[in-house]
């Protein structure tokens, strides 16, 4: 009879495949750390105030802009010298990004891929004038773009908004001069960075009769942080995926082909590993490319959507394998998803609530750059509740799957407690088989708490805030590129190792062989193809 | 004798020090970044960053050791903030800064020889260093407003007067917050997009600066103002030599060290602020970078060190020294000084103290600021007023602050 591949390997080859991933696992780790730089940079923009000319306080209209730099840029005001007769509207804060270094006019490429513009505002403190812990402020933000080549004045509008935001403020020390300690202000999205140069003018209007910014206090300064993809991480990144994707690809139609060839129909783990690969296929597939010639600021949600994907294919996977394994199926029944659909109701509602707040998130901010979910009430109120949900589904989800997996090390201990009762031969077999499922679910487990070990790391090590000039690995990166390489090589283990195999069962040589040939025919041989475990577990439940 | 000697490279005290900050070995003059085996890199970092190389730096100073040109500037850079100089407000406005000879850094009064060189290199930051200093010396004078001493300035280039001759703490002080006004005004101007000329990335100039940035970012620009306040005010100090463990040394490495803890003092009180933005906006990724804080705050900073400043003394080896043993050592970021103060209370030119006569005093104040302490015991006049003076301010975003006036009774005190 026919078993999968790695029931079959022998352990030799098996050890020599696995220190094979294991090294291209070490691999991908120090091309993170070693070749990509940090995978986002940020640069802080102070605010310069420019006076716009207009008496009235009328709608500026599209094509007036104002910048800091180039020709025709405008004259900063400093507030000092600012008589008591200005307006509100007529105070722009311009931030033209990026800020130039070493006198070299800096632009934005496309390889950064996306721009995230985060405000802070320094309000001093004064006795005679504090303000509320948590103030509305409200931005008339415009943002406007440019390229190499056009004139100095030739923005482009790209999107505009009045925006509320909830400052949060709060002050340790009440000294006169001091600076409260505000909360930083998310401002705008970008999902594609497909132009050179982007500018943004924020007013802060004021109007007393519909308490509009009227509570701020005395702002002193406005910074902008602009957070980029660093290009050399997108490039390291990309590089990764298109050296996976047709690895995976193939391998994965090898893996189906094999299953075809089988004279029975496809089983529902086979099933599940198609899923997985495409899944992984589908998060392989080198799109950033595309985004190098077109502009496609749905590259963020996309980018989501195919994590998503991928981390919701795997998680039924793993219920499903376990399930799979239980060794409790009786008779010819054949397990389908529909025997799952508690457990998977789990995964499906996590994922489909950080869909749905990733949609409207990001789904939004494609058509408003400026739209966050979070400064109305409801809209927190709903996005919480999404990721509580989500939260809820993956406690559940977690419960179910240790659950199954406890039941699945129970059945197979009971097993093994029958096994000095066998013959050599299949005892050995059996021990083989057992080990090889506990190899894998024990990769499964390492891969997972790896992951989430690397995530806590690097939740410290940044949180901690080092500036590691002198440390040459990129943790960041290394883990993000770590953990991308180790799914990767983790499914290709899987679809190797679990396609079907050519190779008939290895019969031990032993003196009372005809006893074993004739236990061995005694296994339930047909359908003849059906997984070995599988066959393994109805054999043990009949024993 | 116990003696303890101040220890380089300094004990960080918190892992949150960026490891540019320099580590120097005072004995030997020389600067040595962390981890010092990879000097040459930096010295190429150094290089680019500041238009000049930590490498030619040295030997442009063994030059001046060489011909033993000596500097015999009189004054303080600080003057820079202090004087009015047209050619540096008109920079402000024209923002054309054209590299090579230029009449802007020939008037500036009170540049040393190696700062008059660093001008020249890099006069677009001459604007903010004087911001800086002018920054400084008002930090100044609110943090000693309450003083005896209280900051006073004279207009004769060395801003200060004789008091920055002696190595006391008002001068560890001074020293400290010109240069902490320095890093922050570099700093600020690099953030404004103004200064163009700021620095890229940690190594150095690129050939490609463009490619740098897109395959990296650039560095953060309060390490650029760190390193050109380094470069700039500590030039000083090292372009001159001095027998080993004479006074002259003592001194130097005393203004070494309190520039350094005022540069110090910026890194020290700025705030890190974060952003996630991994997969959903959650935490997978995240970005940080530094936020400054208010100039007062590092004033107050400093002032605080000002009055936990360690006496220090300079030992045959060159080093500086603890006085009394009993104290800890200080870290870098710790003020230093030589000598005791000399007395503030009465008129004394030629030590640069203009007395305390004349001065308001508080009467109920323990303090400083109290009549007891201002007056040195001389007593104080009092003199009955009526003030009027804004009071329940609200600020109208953007331009105007309407206020009440209030009229308040008071007693002035002013000592005798």
């Amino acid at each position: 009879m026919q078993g999968t591949i790695i029931e079959n390997l022998s352990g030799k080859k098996l050890s020599v495949l696995v220190v094979l991933l294991i090294i291209a696992q070490i691999v991908c780790f120090l091309i993170g750390g070693l070749v990509a730089p940090r995978p986002a940079s940020s640069q802080n923009i102070l605010g310069t105030p420019c006076r716009d000319i207009r008496i009235n306080g009328s709608e500026p209209g599209g094509g007036k802009w104002f910048y800091s730099r180039g020709k025709g840029s405008c004259i900063p005001v400093r507030f000092e010298e600012f008589d008591n007769h200005h307006q509100a509207f007529q105070v722009v804060y311009v931030f033209q990004m990026p800020i130039p270094r070493a006198n070299e006019v800096l632009d934005y490429s496309r390889w950064q891929q996306n721009l995230i513009g985060v405000l802070q505002v320094d309000i001093t403190y004064h006795s005679q004038m504090e303000i509320a812990p948590k103030t509305k402020i409200t931005l008339d933000a415009r943002l406007a773009y440019r390229n190499k080549g056009d004139p100095d004045d030739a923005w482009k509008p790209y999107g505009a908004s009045v925006v509320e935001r909830i400052l949060e403020c709060s002050i340790d020390t009440n000294m006169e001069q001091y600076i409260y300690n505000c909360s930083t202000v998310p401002l705008f999205e970008l999902g594609s960075l497909y132009h050179d140069y982007y500018l943004l003018n924020i007013r802060l209007p004021a109007d007393t009769e519909k308490n509009i910014n009227q509570g701020l206090g005395h702002i002193t300064d406005l910074w902008l942080t602009v957070i980029n993809q660093n290009g050399g991480f997108t490039k390291v990144w990309v590089s990764l995926k298109t050296i996976y994707f047709p690895i995976v690809l193939c391998i994965l139609v090898w893996h189906w082909r094999r299953v075809n060839m089988l004279s029975r129909a496809p089983a529902l783990l086979e099933y599940m590993l198609l899923a997985l690969g495409s899944a992984l296929t589908f998060l392989n597939m080198p799109l950033e490319y595309m985004t190098l010639a077109f502009d496609m600021p749905f590259m963020l949600l996309l980018g989501d959507i195919r994590q998503g994907v991928f981390y919701a294919t795997l998680l039924s996977f793993w219920l499903v394998f376990a399930g799979e394994h239980l060794m409790i199926q009786e008779g010819e029944q054949r397990n389908t998803l529909k025997c799952y659909w508690r457990h998977l109701s789990a995964v499906g509602v996590g994922c489909l609530s950080l869909f749905m707040f990733d949609m409207c998130e990001r789904g939004v901010q494609l058509r408003n750059p400026f739209y966050s979910i979070w400064v109305t009430e409801i809209g927190t109120k709903l996005a919480l509740s999404f990721i509580i949900l989500a939260g809820v589904s993956a406690g559940i989800y977690l419960l179910f799957l240790t659950y199954m997996i406890w039941k699945v090390f129970m059945n197979i201990s009971a097993k093994r407690a029958a096994l000095p009762s066998m013959s050599s031969a299949r005892r050995l077999h059996y021990e083989g088989v057992i080990y090889r499922f506990k190899f894998l679910m024990i990769t499964t487990l390492l891969c997972a708490s790896l992951t989430v070990i690397g995530f806590i790391l690097g939740q410290v090590a940044e949180g901690q805030w080092k500036w590691d000039e002198d440390i040459e690995l990129e943790m960041t990166s290394a883990f993000f590129t770590g953990v991308y390489g180790m799914w990767n090589i983790y499914i290709l283990a899987l679809l190797c190792l679990y396609a079907p195999s050519h190779k008939q069962w290895p019969i031990e040589p032993s003196e009372n062989s005809v006893s074993d040939e004739i236990e061995f025919a005694r296994l339930p041989t047909d359908p003849n193809e059906m997984l070995s475990l599988t066959a393994f577990a109805r054999k043990s439940a009949m024993e | 004798m116990l003696m303890q000697e101040v220890q380089w490279p300094w004990p960080m005290g918190d892992h949150r020090a960026p490891s540019w900050l320099a580590h120097e070995d005072y004995s030997t003059g020389r600067y040595v970044y962390a981890p010092r085996h990879v000097l040459p890199r930096h010295c190429r970092a150094y290089q680019e960053q500041v238009k000049m190389a930590l490498c030619t730096w040295l030997l442009f100073l063994m030059r001046i050791y060489l011909a033993l040109a000596a500097s015999t500037a009189s004054g303080t850079w600080i003057n820079v903030g202090y004087q009015k100089f047209p050619q540096l407000e008109a920079m402000r406005a024209l923002e054309v800064y054209e590299v090579g000879a230029s009449p802007v850094c020939t008037g500036l009064k009170g540049l040393s020889q190696g700062q008059g060189k660093l001008c020249q290199l890099s006069q677009d930051h001459m604007p903010s260093v004087a911001r800086g200093a002018k920054a400084g010396i008002a930090e100044c004078q609110h943090q000693f407003r309450d003083r005896r001493w209280n900051c006073s300035t004279v207009d004769d280039g060395t801003v200060f007067g004789p008091v920055l001759g002696i190595a006391s703490r008002e001068t560890a002080f001074v020293h400290a917050v010109a240069a902490a006004g320095v890093v922050y005004s570099v700093s600020r101007a690099c953030r404004d997009g103004q200064l163009s000329s700021c620095g890229c990335s940690r190594s150095g100039r690129p050939r490609d600066l463009n490619r740098e940035w897109i395959w990296g970012g650039c560095g953060d620009n309060l390490e650029y103002g760190y390193k050109f306040t380094q470069a700039f005010v500590d030039v000083r100090e090292r372009e001159r030599s001095f027998k080993r463990g004479s006074r002259e040394q003592g001194r130097s490495l005393m203004n070494l060290h309190n520039n350094e803890a005022g540069r110090r003092a910026v890194i020290k009180r700025s705030k890190v602020t974060c952003k996630c933005h991994g997969v959903s906006g959650s935490c997978s990724l995240i970005t940080c970078w530094q936020q400054l804080a208010s100039f007062r705050e590092i004033g107050d900073y400093l002032l605080d060190k000002y009055d936990g400043a360690t006496e220090v003394r300079v030992n045959r080896r060159g080093r500086l020294s603890i006085r009394d043993p009993r104290y800890t050592l200080p870290t870098a970021n710790d003020l230093v000084y030589l000598d005791d103060s000399p007395n503030y209370c009465l008129r004394n030119l030629t030590i640069g103290s203009l007395g305390t006569q004349g001065r308001v005093c508080n009467r109920t104040s323990a303090g400083m600021d109290g009549c007891n302490l201002l007056c040195c015991g001389r007593g104080y006049n009092t003199q009955k007023t009526t003030i009027r003076e804004r009071c329940e301010c609200k600020f109208h975003w953007c331009c105007f602050v309407e206020c009440k006036t209030c009229v308040r009774n008071v007693d002035i005190h002013t000592c005798k």
